[in-house]
């Protein structure tokens, strides 16, 4: 590297020493990292909270994938070259020691033509200048891309798993994605008898209330659902029973729920509660909410959070 | 980042200083492996004991969707990876090369289906595509496979069938505009006079390599999985860091401000190329995400989106970072946007 060869004599040794932490930085980190999100990965399934991050569909498919990763981690560590052999490995899968320092030349022409074309024919003092600039700004790259790819993996090991929170539901608008609202028609719920609404999941619901606001459909039906509080934006008596719906992983998850009207709800619950809640429609008193039905409790009981959290 | 290149230098000089002291480092090194594996172990396991709510609902979400982005892409880079290691060490040297055509323009229009036998999403293909360079093909062949395969290949297909059909022409204009903007950027950067400057300088050096042949069975498993090692870590780092700025990106901009653009032919297919870029999905599976948001777009958006999204997002250009520098990024970026545009306004206003 330029760098190296242009290094004050003076500064060589603590330098020196960090390029061995990055050389071994380097060398490791993909092994590393590959161990950090098999056994994170492998936990997760193992303990069968994988389906918070994806659809379960993709479940086998990832678990076989990062075993199959877990095994060539393993093999690097039995079969990896010693870090001697290594530096001649590198160059030239399996050459000489001698073939490396060639290549090695060549590499390091092709670099000055490229980079540092001007800073060779004019050794002035502002190209320098702009060349200590330019690796500092490499280096600040480089520690600010280390920082955060050590968060992650950090995070990845440490923090207990959790479901998408409120948070993204108001930010990602409840009810905003209509498709995913389409799966229950009215014409197919009116047939159905009570038991059957019984087992109606606030997706159905929201789907229904989206799909029809004619109240006489909703009259003497109870639902009985459960999913966690949103507060509603529009209206501080209103809040949603919402849950996340999944096609591929929580990246995509789109936020349902079924306007809930009860006032001062703040007392009794608070967001990201998980609620079963159960009682019939009414028009929605609320004069600001844009939702012109909504459920109101007969009653309302504070649940754990399903092991399921997600629809699909 | 110039990691190879930094580590062989600094690896000859250690050869050079330090020779015994390294050789004895050999041994243990599983011993070491398998000793981090468990700690790593026994911290997840004992990590339950901090119990729910430790952050805040913004960051706990941030946290969620990086890992989520993470979960879901490293089994395709691994099956990218595996793939490109069976490419690069155990097929012969001319399995891809030989029976392809000669003609330039002919020869990427093959290429760009060679994703129907190697079906990974875009973000195994980045591995895969550099397996492909370092076995002969061209820096602008290798474009025309990395941008066309993730869209043209099979399970990309049948998803993206599955969830539309043959309903307003989404489908078509998927596979063609992929097969469009493959051999339209393969087409440009063949006409580029030095190619390896396109290149990152590790992945230029790694190429002006000459690849050895006729290995014995032994050698060949010691190089597939030192290939192994160095791919996982040049993908591994750019993955973290595509998924968190993914995630973040997710956690700071509300989605109701590109819902709202959906009912106009140009602002809808704006802000679905805008969505697709932020939220950083597989080709293989971005189709059902984008299905409910079919009724609220118009099918030009949703088009620009199944088209740009494979090629250009967030987490790819992290990827993506590893092989080629940030001028070319830039200017694939701007080509295939401008083509995805067209493409989706095209049908927007005339399919």
């Amino acid at each position: 590297m330029p760098d190296s060869s242009s290094r004050a004599p003076g500064a060589s040794r603590a330098p020196l020493r960090l390029d061995a932490v990055s050389r071994l930085a380097d060398r490791w980190q993909g092994v590393l990292l590959t161990l950090v999100v098999g056994i994170s990965t492998l936990w997760l399934s193992a303990t069968g909270q994988l389906v918070l991050y994806i659809h379960p569909r993709y479940v086998v498919f990832t678990v076989i994938m990062i075993a199959i990763g877990m095994v060539l981690s393993l093999g690097v560590l039995v079969l990896a070259p010693s870090s001697r052999d290594a530096g001649a490995e590198d160059d030239g899968h399996g050459h000489d020691g001698h073939d490396g320092h060639a290549l090695d030349g060549h590499g390091h022409e092709h670099e000055h033509e490229h980079e540092h074309a001007a800073e060779l024919r004019a050794p002035a003092e502002r190209p320098r200048r702009r060349r200590r600039g330019r690796a500092a700004a490499r280096t600040a790259a480089v520690a600010a891309g280390t920082l955060v790819t050590t968060a992650v993996a950090v995070s990845l090991v440490v923090l207990p798993p959790a479901t998408l929170t409120s948070a993204t539901a108001g930010q990602r608008d409840v009810n905003s994605s209509t498709a995913s609202l389409a799966g229950t028609s009215v014409e197919d719920a009116a047939s159905a008898d009570a038991d059957a609404y019984a087992a109606f999941s606030v997706l159905d619901w929201a789907g229904l209330l989206r799909q029809t606001s004619d109240l006489s459909f909703f009259e003497g039906k109870t639902a009985d659902v459960v999913g966690f509080v949103v507060p509603a934006g529009d209206d501080p008596d209103v809040f949603y029973v919402s849950r996340f719906v999944v096609t591929c992983c929580a990246v995509d998850a789109q936020p349902v729920g079924v306007p809930v009207h009860l006032v001062d709800w703040r007392s009794q619950v608070s967001a990201d509660e998980w609620l079963d809640v159960s009682g019939g429609f009414q028009t929605n008193p609320s004069r600001t909410s844009s939702d012109p039905i909504a459920l109101v409790p007969d009653e309302l009981e504070k649940v754990g959070q399903p092991s399921d959290p997600y629809l699909y | 980042m110039s990691a190879p290149l930094r580590e062989r230098d600094a690896l000859r000089r250690a050869a050079h200083e330090h020779a015994p002291a390294r050789r004895s480092r050999r041994g243990p090194l599983l011993a070491v492996g398998i000793g981090i594996a468990v700690v790593l172990l026994l911290l997840r396991l004992a990590s339950p004991a901090l119990g729910p709510q430790l952050l805040p609902d913004t960051l706990q979400d941030f946290v969620t969707l990086t890992i989520s982005v993470i979960v879901e892409s490293v089994p395709f880079v691994l099956l990218g990876i595996v793939l490109s290691i069976i490419v690069q060490v155990w097929l012969p040297q001319a399995f891809f090369t030989s029976w392809l055509p000669r003609q330039p323009l002919l020869r990427r229009a093959v290429i760009s289906f060679l994703g129907m036998f190697l079906p990974v999403c875009e973000c195994g293909n980045v591995p895969l595509a550099r397996g492909l360079v370092l076995k002969g093909f061209t820096v602008s062949e290798s474009m025309t496979f990395l941008l066309a395969a993730p869209i043209l290949n099979p399970i990309t297909i049948i998803t993206t069938h599955q969830a539309f059909g043959w309903s307003d022409g989404i489908l078509v204009a998927r596979l063609a505009g992929g097969f469009l903007i493959a051999n339209l950027i393969g087409w440009l950067y063949s006409r580029h006079p030095d190619p390896e400057s396109l290149l990152t300088r590790s992945f230029a050096a790694e190429c002006a390599l000459p690849q050895e042949h006729g290995h014995s069975g032994a050698s060949k498993l010691r190089e597939s999985v030192e290939l192994f090692r160095r791919e996982m870590s040049t993908m591994m780092p750019a993955l973290f860091i595509g998924a968190a700025v993914a995630g973040g990106i997710q956690t700071a901009v509300p989605r109701s401000v590109l819902v709202t653009l959906g009912s106009n032919p140009v602002w809808s297919v704006l802000a679905m190329m805008v969505l697709a870029f932020v939220i950083s999905l597989c080709s293989n599976v971005d189709a059902f995400f984008v299905l409910p948001f079919a009724s609220t777009f118009m099918p030009g958006g949703i088009a620009a989106f199944l088209v740009f999204g494979p090629i250009i997002d967030v987490k790819m250009l992290a990827l993506l970072r590893t092989t080629y520098r940030p001028r070319t990024l830039a200017q694939l970026t701007l080509v295939v946007a401008l083509t995805s545009a067209a493409i989706g306004l095209v049908v927007n206003y005339f399919a």
